[in-house]
């Protein structure tokens, strides 16, 4: 079974990194640059894939965080729901796809699904080839933005869907949801689609994390910054 | 009528869609079947009928756009018969009720004062959000224009996250007169995309569902595998032949100096509203194994045998016992009528031993029309057929 690494040394000499089908929930507060850590650990290493679904960021900033942070773009595929909404004529590429607005779970769902195709038929990357089958990183930057528009309970079951069709071809998810905007409730039945759940707070402007979920992983509260895609626990 | 768009599902609606029928599009999460729904407006927009489009998850702009894309050209819906109301309508309503109550009155007479100063025939609605918002009853009780005259048709897309359970409720509880189900076959990326006809409000026929391909902006549903079979020398390579518009057949010159088939023959059809691949394979009995792995996700069998030969016919029963148990429409293709000493249909029936369930048909397979005729009546069978 494929193990994506973390690039979190603790998780990664612990068990090698996240057994494939495992979903990661970051549950994070406001401008606790909890972006960063998903995006570090949604960035393929080589031969992998990566798809991001956008709910809050335009396409373009995503890619370029992920250029800057020294991925190569030919594996990292893109669904921005938030371009649409301002330029109704832009057309898809095979890496790069939109739908009209976070609402659009019908369109989110016939991407996701065209974006794994491409890659599992190899049209994904020019030429490229990666591995195979091909490691999938898959991550929704923010569930909260979702939240703010379908019913829990619709959103649940799409998760639900989704998750399961990324279990199929072996990804792994990466999913942000603000800690602070939502009720027990909605937290709890978000954590049930999850493994393991990543918490972070910022006190006095230094970032922590806590691990959930991975045996062996320290319960407590953990120093970290996160650098051109590279997460380091500090001392 | 209202042709859906799509030929081979207006065969197996009996013509299309009554006008003031209800239908659903219900979407599997993850399958491109957008295009359905998409068909069925632009086949009403090209009969000129006035249409109603509700889009609360998206702008008029962006949905142009995308049926622009889907269509694989451009497409006229800027025409005097489209009216719409879109998610900048939806916010408006938002922002402007109080309530939820509120909202659905506004809503209502929204689509009421539309489609009494439209004169609107048929109503398009994406109905996930107004699914989440009102839920399914109060949902169709807005779209409803409660106006004097015949009901528009309705014509609604819908995700489905409940399964089989929503599909019931929505022919039980909510007197659907159409039932669509568009999924994929996972393994483990879609492997291929189906629709399934759960309902139709006027027909006894069973479940069925047909898989489909999308070319050129188009659905046409595809038969992906009908299998020609048939003792030696029964006319098969000559009926894929006459059959298909495009295809290849692998002979060799036989023992007694004439062309036997040693690999397959392969044709492809386009008709009847389908896109069918049809494999015809050798009738010698070596090749038997073969045949067994060929009916693996086979669609239809046409067993062909040379009319004019009663010996042949120990054989044909050979092959049918292959085929036996395995749930698969066949039809048997008497060939060779035009040579003299034809069998009867009783004859036959009582060598091969089979009953009424299974048709013959008394064919030249040298005659373009027969060939099709009997290909017709399979494609037929099959949507009928409860696989």
């Amino acid at each position: 079974m494929y193990s994506y690494k973390t690039g979190i040394e603790q998780i990664d000499q612990l068990c090698g990194g996240f057994e494939s089908g495992t979903n990661i929930l970051i549950l994070a507060p406001p401008m606790s640059y909890a972006e960063q850590l998903a995006y570090a650990l949604t960035k393929p290493l080589e031969g992998e894939y990566a798809i991001i679904l956008s709910t809050n960021e335009r396409a373009s900033e995503v890619v370029d965080y992920f250029r800057l942070s020294g991925s190569d773009k030919r594996f990292i595929g893109l669904i921005d729901a938030i371009t649409k909404s301002s330029t109704p004529g832009i057309a898809d590429t095979s890496r790069l796809m939109f739908v009209s607005s976070p609402t659009d779970l019908t369109g989110i769902g016939i991407k996701f699904s065209n974006m794994v195709e491409t890659i599992f038929e190899g049209e994904f990357s020019e030429g490229e080839p990666g591995l195979f089958p091909p490691p999938i990183r898959f991550c929704i930057n923010s569930i909260s933005t979702l939240l703010m528009y379908r019913k829990l309970e619709v959103l649940y079951q799409f998760l639900h869907v989704l998750i399961a069709k990324l279990k199929k071809v072996d990804g792994v998810g990466i999913y942000l949801l603000n800690s602070e905007s939502f009720d027990t409730r909605t937290l709890s039945l978000i954590k049930q689609l999850m493994n393991c759940v990543i918490e972070v707070k910022v006190e006095h402007n230094i970032s922590f994390l806590r691990i959930h979920g991975i045996r062996g992983a320290s319960p407590d509260w953990q120093k970290f910054s996160v650098s051109k895609g590279q997460v380091t626990i500090l001392p | 009528m209202i042709s859906t768009g799509i030929n081979g599902l207006d065969e197996m609606l009996g013509g299309g869609i009554p006008q003031g029928s209800r239908v659903l599009y219900s979407m599997e999460p993850g399958v491109n079947g957008q295009l359905f729904m998409v068909s069925t407006l632009c086949s009403a927009l090209a009969s000129g009928l006035s249409c109603l489009v509700i889009l609360p998850h998206t702008t008029v702009d962006a949905f142009r756009h995308d049926v622009v894309a889907m269509r694989a050209g451009s497409i006229e819906l800027s025409s005097e018969h489209i009216t719409f109301i879109d998610a900048i309508d939806r916010e408006r309503i938002q922002k402007s009720t109080r309530s939820q109550k509120m909202a659905q009155k506004e809503w209502k007479a929204r689509i009421s004062k539309i489609c009494h100063e439209r004169e609107v025939e048929v109503i398009f609605a994406y109905f996930d959000l107004i699914y989440d918002d009102f839920g399914m009853k109060g949902g169709l009780d807005i779209i409803r224009p409660g106006r004097d005259g015949p009901e528009p048709t309705l014509i609604i897309e819908q995700l489905n996250l409940e399964g089989a359970p929503l599909l019931t409720r929505c022919v039980q509880d909510f007197t659907f007169d159409v039932v669509i189900s568009i999924n994929a076959s996972y393994l483990p990326v879609p492997h291929f995309d189906y629709f399934t006809l759960v309902h139709i409000s006027w027909s006894a026929d069973p479940v069925r569902s047909v898989p489909f391909i999308v070319t050129e902006g188009r659905i046409v549903p595809y038969i992906p595998r009908i299998v020609v079979t048939g003792p030696a020398k029964s006319g098969k390579s000559t009926f894929v032949s006459s059959a298909a518009d495009e295809g290849l057949s692998v002979e060799r010159v036989g023992t007694e100096g004439d062309p036997t088939t040693v690999a397959m023959d392969f044709g492809l059809v386009h008709g009847m509203g389908f896109e069918i691949t049809l494999y015809g394979i050798p009738g010698k009995p070596r090749f038997d194994a073969l045949i067994s792995q060929m009916f693996r996700n086979t669609m239809g069998v046409i067993l062909m045998l040379d009319a004019t030969k009663p010996d042949s016919l120990t054989r044909a029963k050979q092959q049918i016992s292959l085929i036996a148990g395995r749930r698969i429409p066949v039809v048997i293709a008497a060939n060779k009528i035009d040579l003299p000493g034809r069998m009867s249909e009783a004859e036959i029936r009582t060598a091969l031993g089979i009953k009424d369930d299974i048709p013959v048909f008394f064919l030249s397979a040298t005659r373009r029309a027969d060939v099709r005729y009997v290909l017709e009546s399979l494609v037929d069978f099959i949507t009928k057929f409860p696989y």
